[in-house]
């Protein structure tokens, strides 16, 4: 069906990761229901959490194999993740398809820029089925080779196909621009010419590399008996030889904070508008102020009233829409606002995004936008840990970025501790406010000229 | 594209849970005509309104297209009680939040917030659905936001210029002809006297369902709904849509050229609307033809034949009949003759042979995860419980969904293909770079 919103989804509205608030608005602290956390001899740690609301139950499973340690085979952790579900030992493609959509459940293997994940939700009646093909295909995945060639050949039109959306792209371009030699800067998908390379015999090896016990987090949330579940994941899981070699932290190099702005301007010949980043360096998911910055951003880009939007969209109609946000990782992480507009209107709308940024370093905030965003930000929380879908993330995610519960059952008190003296040191320290690193998608015949306002200007075209 | 609402397991035992039940849900509708569908759900502190206006692009004309859309997006921009800016801005302090969408059946408009701002969200409903506001200034300002939206969906998707096509090629003489969105010069001229007459003709209380769902009790939301929505005067009805797509008589074919990797194609066959006795054959046999990687598309162009890297079909409810679509985008060395062959031979031969039992079981397992999905959340209760009452014409349909898809036999999907699925009744639209060849 076709369908025209006000804003481009609710997602739009929110943070990079996920939202941790809630709300004092309701004035009903939310808490993290209790759940059991151990771990196996081989090191595999695991959570359960038992939830009876409906009768399904939701698997997440996460690991060091992102796209960090694809070295100079990009696209790399992203295709080995993918092409778990080409088959294993004891299921080949077809049945592990057949099976998991005759029950209606949905396994799902996919990378991220650094950790693998495998997602799953099915009807509780199903446990033993499914847990059965999780486990095979974490631990005994063939790399069918017939199969990996369909899905390349796939994976090439599909990256062939993203310049036909600046918005699929820009993401990369901006991080490249940004890390520079940091493995951050690594791209998920790969180029093309990266992926063509690729073979089976390089899926094998990052598998056997990366897919280990001993560094990995499952967690299962829903309806199930804490002791049963504990028995059947120990039966499919303890055997599972211990690696014998710890995951190199690649990305705690330093990042280097660039030096001057610069302009990357991607050409992209039939553009009917500009698509443009505007960012400079994030914080660690870790950073001790990292609720702060939430509520901070949600009143600068984060939501629809926020300042980019009110003065890019409401007050101008320069755009649909213009938001910020900050992405976390382990050791670093990006800020950046991103928008388009007309190609007509590039230099306006730019100049606009660079005195929003600027109010927001001489002005800072005001007591009253305080306010609202904390209300927001915790009014906006339960309903982000509602199902068993969010909690097993969450679970997982916990794991990985080595937080705790009080994390959650804290963060109301995190957010009204905020003072408006703290906000406004928060946005002096961490929202960048020059040097910045922006990518423009769009007709370059027609804006480079302005781009070289905003810094010296190196010019591609999409691919 | 709004995800198909499907839901009819709840005879399957499975379903016996501390599961939403028809008697769960309590009505009321206001001296007004302004209809209530509330579930009390406590289990987050949050709860939500959804508001379904009985107005789409299918009630505009050639001249005003599009302003169905615009006017969702009017509706943010000031009343006589909270001014311009002031609605998002008042929700927001309260912890609340909001989206709104168009399609060509409806308008929706849907608040999320914490239960005890509950009576906030009220009040500011009544301020606009009863004196909305229509400033010049915002009209041009938010003129050029729609047109971004529309300039941003064609930048970023070919499959939006695609379907526009598609739709109307084969809606000739109804109103499923234009997009929603409107055209570009339609865009530009709206007047101030055409929203004027459009609020007071469509945004009335009686052409308005509200669906609630949260930690509210029945009794307080309707004290609220009488104290904020019940003095806005009814209105007359709308006129009624008057026009039949007349019956297609012959295959139809449309080529659009844009620099694309590989070319896309969408194949759409007229089928009837939501109350029509076929909606439930046909909603399984798009589910048996794409859904999942063991589906007979899927399965066959994208894996086996590799002619496609995406294959899918879609069988939406809706108030006229409307199109059931395939879609596929071509894989590096397939030609798009190819994969249409590809899809036609997959239809022939569930015309031919029917699907099996086991088939006709898997799709209705999926329908029971899907069910459960969409009531897992306060949100997903709200927003079926309108679809159904809506586009069915009562939310308890929605509970004797799965007697109605337990009905369906292998031998009425096999007679809807064969009913729909004939040459003289399809459109068929192409996408590619070449279009001299």
């Amino acid at each position: 069906m076709i369908k025209s919103m006000k804003n481009l989804n609710r997602t739009f509205l929110v943070f990079a990761l996920v939202i941790l608030s809630f709300g004092s608005v309701t004035a009903q602290n939310y808490t993290l229901p209790d759940y059991d956390r151990f771990q196996l001899k081989n090191g595999l740690t695991i959570y359960l959490m038992e939830q009876h609301d409906v009768p399904l139950i939701s698997v997440s499973a996460i690991l060091p194999a992102g796209a960090i340690y694809d070295g100079e085979q990009s696209g790399l952790a992203q295709l080995t993740a993918s092409a778990l579900k080409h088959g294993t030992e004891n299921y080949d493609k077809s049945k592990i398809d057949e099976t998991l959509d005759f029950i209606g459940a949905s396994v799902n293997a996919y990378a991220s820029k650094e950790y693998a994940a495998l997602s799953s939700r099915f009807a509780a009646k199903d446990t033993e089925t499914v847990m059965d093909i999780v486990k095979e295909l974490l631990r005994k995945p063939v790399f069918n080779a017939e199969e990996f060639e369909k899905e390349k050949k796939r994976v090439l039109t599909q990256l062939e196909r993203n310049k036909e959306s600046p918005r699929s792209v820009i993401g990369d371009y901006f991080d490249k621009q940004l890390f520079g030699d940091h493995v951050y800067a690594n791209s998920l998908s790969g180029t093309i010419t990266s992926v063509e390379k690729l073979t089976v015999t390089d899926l094998k090896a990052f598998y056997t590399s990366h897919y280990q016990p001993n560094n990995m987090a499952i967690s299962v949330v829903g309806d199930f008996k804490t002791a049963e579940m504990k028995r059947m994941l120990t039966s499919l899981f303890s055997d599972w030889k211990k690696g014998n070699s710890e995951p190199k932290n690649l990305a705690s190099q330093a990042i280097s904070a660039p030096s001057e702005g610069t302009v990357l301007l991607v050409n992209k010949d039939d553009a009917r508008e500009t698509t443009y980043y505007i960012g400079g360096p994030g914080v660690p998911r870790n950073n001790k102020d990292i609720v702060a910055l939430r509520v901070i951003n949600t009143l600068f880009g984060g939501r629809f009233t926020s300042m980019l939007n009110e003065e890019l969209r409401t007050n101008s109609g320069l755009t649909y829409g213009a938001r910020s946000r900050f992405v976390n990782y382990k050791n670093g992480g990006s800020f950046y606002v991103s928008t388009f507009t007309a190609k007509e209107t590039t230099e306006e709308a730019l100049d606009l995004t660079m005195e929003v940024i600027q109010r927001l370093h001489e002005k800072g905030i005001d007591q009253d936008m305080l306010t609202s965003a904390k209300n927001y930000v915790k009014g906006q929380f339960p309903p982000r840990y509602e199902t068993s879908g969010q909690l097993s993330n969450l679970l997982t995610e916990m794991f990985w970025y080595d937080f705790d519960e009080s994390f959650i059952n804290d963060f109301e008190s995190a957010v009204d501790g905020l003072t408006l003296e703290k906000a406004n040191q928060i946005i002096a320290t961490y929202f960048p406010k020059d040097n910045f690193q922006i990518v423009m998608v769009g007709k370059a015949s027609e804006i480079k000229t302005l781009a070289e306002k905003y810094g010296p200007v190196t010019q591609t075209d999409i691919k | 594209m709004k995800k198909l609402l499907l839901l009819f397991c709840l005879s399957l035992s499975a379903i016996s849970y501390g599961q939403l039940k028809a008697d769960d849900v309590k009505s009321f509708t206001l001296d007004n005509g302004m209809k209530f569908l509330v579930v009390e759900d406590f289990s987050i502190p949050n709860a939500n309104m959804y508001l379904f206006y009985k107005v789409g692009s299918r009630n505009e004309g050639q001249g005003t297209t599009g302003i169905s859309h615009f006017f969702e997006h009017m509706m943010f921009n000031g009343a006589k009680k909270y001014g311009p800016k002031e609605f998002d801005k008042v929700m927001e302090f309260n912890g609340g939040a909001n989206n709104a969408y168009t399609t060509q059946d409806v308008t929706v408009y849907t608040n999320w917030f914490p239960a005890s701002s509950a009576e906030v969200m009220f009040d500011l409903e009544g301020d606009r659905i009863s004196s909305l506001s229509i400033d010049p200034k915002m009209v041009e300002s938010e003129r050029g936001v729609v047109i971004s939206e529309r300039s941003t969906g064609l930048e970023n998707s070919p499959w939006r210029n695609i379907i526009q096509s598609v739709n109307a090629t084969a809606f000739q003489e109804h109103p499923y002809h234009w997009p929603v969105i409107g055209y570009l010069d339609d865009m530009k001229n709206w007047k101030q006297e055409d929203l004027e007459h459009y609020f007071k003709t469509y945004y009335a209380p009686n052409n308005c369902v509200v669906v609630i769902s949260g930690a509210m009790k029945f009794d307080e939301v309707k004290q609220l709904a009488e104290k904020y929505l019940g003095s806005i005067p009814a209105q007359e009805a709308p006129p009624k849509i008057h026009i039949k797509e007349p019956k297609q008589t012959g295959e139809r074919r449309v080529t659009v050229q844009k620099d694309v990797a590989t070319p896309y194609l969408v194949i759409g066959y007229h089928t009837p609307e939501a109350k029509h006795k076929d909606y439930y054959a046909l909603s399984i046999l798009s589910s048996v033809l794409s859904s999942g990687q063991s589906s007979r598309l899927y399965s066959s162009l994208v894996d086996e034949k590799q002619l496609a890297t995406m294959v899918f079909a879609s069988h939406a409810e809706s108030f006229d009949p409307n199109l059931f679509n395939f879609y596929a985008a071509a894989s590096a060395d397939a030609s798009v003759g190819e994969i249409e062959k590809a899809i036609y031979e997959e239809l022939d031969k569930i015309k031919k042979d029917g699907i099996t039992e086991r088939e006709l079981q898997k799709i209705k397992n999926q329908k029971l995860m899907e069910f459960y999905g969409q009531i897992e959340t306060i949100n997903g209760k709200s927003n079926n419980l309108g679809t159904y009452e809506l586009f069915f014409g009562d939310y308890k349909k929605m509970f004797e969904a799965p007697k109605n898809y337990n009905k369906v036999t292998v031998e009425d999907v096999k007679r809807v293909a064969n009913t729909y699925f004939r040459k003289s009744n399809r459109t068929v639209g192409v996408l590619k770079s070449n279009v001299d060849d």
